[in-house]
């Protein structure tokens, strides 16, 4: 009797505990998501209910240059920042870390204040820094290459210039991680592996490089979704030209469901960007968990 | 400069302001196993890694040999060190943890499998080789550490405090490994610890540290016939000696009459050769081992705790001034809690020191 008195009690704390999440999750998660799924097969606009009309839109999707050049423009902007990223994150975590105390929360305060800036702030710096007429580095482009460059209207400049941004606008959370990972390293293996006659070199690939890949491994797949969903920066600085060249996935659903008012064409584009954010995700996991066990 | 072991000489170690350790001169000879021991924060664990290359030295020469390698990288000291924390690597093998340095030696493979092999058999971990060390016991993990420094060949090995993190049974019989491992080795090893048991049982040479400085250096009886001072006297011996407050009563032909505060009716006659004047407070130390029940005068001993181990019971006590007792007694089942016992010291087991610790012969 008192058993199952207190079973229920249980049960009714578990219920109270967990509705105000399952709620929120329920109406602001899990309804909307059926709602794009079950949109992307409609020809519905954004407002209002549409015809069902089957695997249409997916069909029309597989015949959209447009698309296909997005898609390529993503998977050539992961390319650009997210093993840049992770590897520039390492050297400045390694760097760190040799500081001491308060020298070490000031440096580290510097690198991550730029993650702390919202976006619209980070664009604006840097269209600043970049402008074609009175930027700061136009001095510096002009010495490398001869001329100022419009970075932002030049097709070969402007996923390279928006991987620069997004990568120092980013890189401070990625330290962060990092220099945690190192943390969690203890100091006498480092002792341990200078008394086996370990160059730093060595200790650096024997020791800190294994005993960190977890960390690394999750870094590279954080930064891979996150970059998948690449759209402010783009939206802000370049608006997906010049020729469609900086044009992403994320640009072409905005402009189907909010200027073209194609809601249901935009709910297919999303879905198949989830559909491909899943696969290279799971699968760079995978990847990177067999590199870590070899 | 002799030819081998390890020898300090005036090595001085201060991290800013503050002196860890304050001027150590020490001989450790070839093949012996000798033993830092001191309560924590004595600067027993910073001389070990000073000699290991891991702590910079502030003043004074560390030879190991006769080479000086006061200011050498750790790697080229010629010494193999094992970590209270074992520090092995987490993501190789166990038999990559040993092979790890004749691999970063760039050694041919048959000579690293050889090595590995032979030291997992001295250690018995040949069926282990292919474990991680997280698949590991304590005990094991502790091997192979143990491993990893044998397969080096070393001249030194430097154990700090290698059995703290295994539990009682196990650390007994790691302690014996230990001892049989140096025999079949022959090398010179130093070992910290502050375990005084374990430092008893394994040291040739003894080092009680304290303060940053060596209190006093020898062989594990001569420390425990004869300690320099109250605190050698006090930290070697388990249970440790007890001491009471006594003063000078009278001089004698070869010593002193003393008086213990709190029961002037009984006097000691203590040989010394340099009496200290009329009067004078000293300290008394006897060993629980060294007191005796006895039917006749003595000092009398209010027992509140017995306890009883079997082979042996510890009585616990207070005199009549207050000062805390312990004996002992060989067997059990005396029933002693709760009377009072007269005790008296075996003649020639009765230590005197100065009021500030010091030993008067």
């Amino acid at each position: 009797m008192s058993k199952l008195k207190r079973r229920r009690r249980e049960l009714r704390a578990a219920g109270l505990l967990t509705a105000p999440f399952l709620f929120v999750f329920t109406v602001f998660f899990l309804y909307p998501t059926y709602k794009v799924i079950a949109l992307s097969f409609t020809d519905a606009p954004l407002i209002g209910e549409g015809q069902w009309i089957g695997f249409a839109n997916y069909a029309k999707l597989l015949n959209d240059r447009l698309f296909f050049t997005s898609l390529w423009n993503n998977l050539y902007f992961v390319l650009l920042t997210v093993v840049p990223t992770t590897v520039i994150a390492l050297l400045i975590a390694l760097a760190v870390s040799k500081l001491k105390g308060r020298m070490q929360a000031l440096v580290l305060t510097l690198f991550f204040l730029p993650y702390v800036l919202p976006v619209s702030v980070v664009t604006l710096i840097w269209a600043w820094m970049l402008d074609f007429q009175f930027g700061i580095l136009q001095p510096l482009i002009a010495a490398v290459t001869g001329k100022p460059v419009p970075v932002f209207r030049n097709p070969y400049w402007v996923m390279p210039m928006i991987a620069v941004v997004t990568i120092w606008w980013t890189n401070g959370f990625n330290v962060l991680l990092l220099i945690a990972g190192l943390r969690n390293i203890p100091q006498d293996l480092y002792e341990a592996a200078s008394l086996d006659g370990a160059t730093p070199w060595q200790r650096f690939w024997r020791v800190t490089w294994p005993l960190l890949w977890p960390v690394t491994a999750l870094v590279l797949t954080l930064q891979l979704i996150l970059q998948l969903k690449l759209f402010d920066q783009v939206y802000l600085l370049s608006n997906g030209g010049p020729f469609n060249s900086s044009y992403v996935v994320l640009m072409q659903m905005y402009r189907e469901a909010f200027q073209l008012n194609n809601g249901g064409y935009a709910s297919a584009i999303a879905m198949v960007l989830f559909l491909v954010i899943v696969i290279v995700s799971v699968l760079q996991f995978q990847i990177l968990r067999i590199g870590g066990r070899k | 400069m002799k030819a081998t072991g390890v020898h300090l000489k005036a090595v001085k170690k201060s991290f800013g302001a503050v002196d860890v350790i304050r001027g150590v001169d020490m001989d450790v000879e070839r093949g012996h196993f000798a033993v830092f021991v001191g309560p924590s924060g004595c600067g027993k664990s910073t001389l070990l890694r000073m000699i290991a290359g891991l702590e910079e030295t502030s003043d004074g020469e560390i030879f190991i040999g006769d080479r000086d390698v006061t200011h050498e990288d750790p790697a080229d000291r010629g010494v193999a060190m094992v970590f209270q924390s074992y520090a092995l690597y987490p993501h190789l093998s166990v038999y990559e943890n040993m092979a790890f340095s004749l691999r970063l030696a760039k050694r041919p493979k048959a000579e690293i499998d050889d090595k590995v092999r032979e030291a997992a058999g001295i250690l018995q971990l040949a069926d282990h080789l292919e474990k991680k060390p997280a698949q590991l016991s304590g005990g094991q993990r502790q091997r192979v550490a143990i491993g990893r420094a044998i397969v080096r060949a070393p001249d030194v090995f430097l154990f700090d405090e290698p059995l703290s993190n295994l539990d009682a049974e196990l650390r007994v019989q790691m302690r014996l490994e230990l001892a049989r491992l140096h025999q079949k080795l022959g090398a010179t090893m130093i070992y910290v610890t502050h375990d005084q048991v374990e430092a008893m049982t394994l040291a040739d040479t003894i080092f009680v540290l304290q303060g940053g400085h060596v209190q006093q250096s020898g062989a594990p009886l001569d420390l425990y016939d004869d300690p320099s001072n109250r605190f050698v006297a006090g930290f070697i011996g388990s249970p440790s000696m007890n001491f009471f407050s006594a003063s000078v009563d009278d001089h004698t032909g070869d010593g002193i009459d003393v008086r213990l505060s709190g029961q002037p009716d009984m006097t000691l006659n203590l040989p010394v050769s340099k009496p200290p004047t009329k009067g004078a407070s000293i300290v008394l130390g006897m060993r629980p081992e060294h007191l005796v029940v006895t039917k006749g005068e003595g000092l009398r001993v209010t027992v509140d705790v017995a306890e009883e181990l079997g082979g042996v019971s510890y009585q616990h006590g207070t005199l009549e001034s207050g000062d805390p007792v312990i004996f002992q007694q060989a067997g059990v089942r005396h029933g002693m809690h709760g009377t009072v016992q007269t005790v008296m010291p075996e003649p020639g087991r009765v230590f005197v020191f100065d009021i500030d610790g010091e030993r008067i012969r």
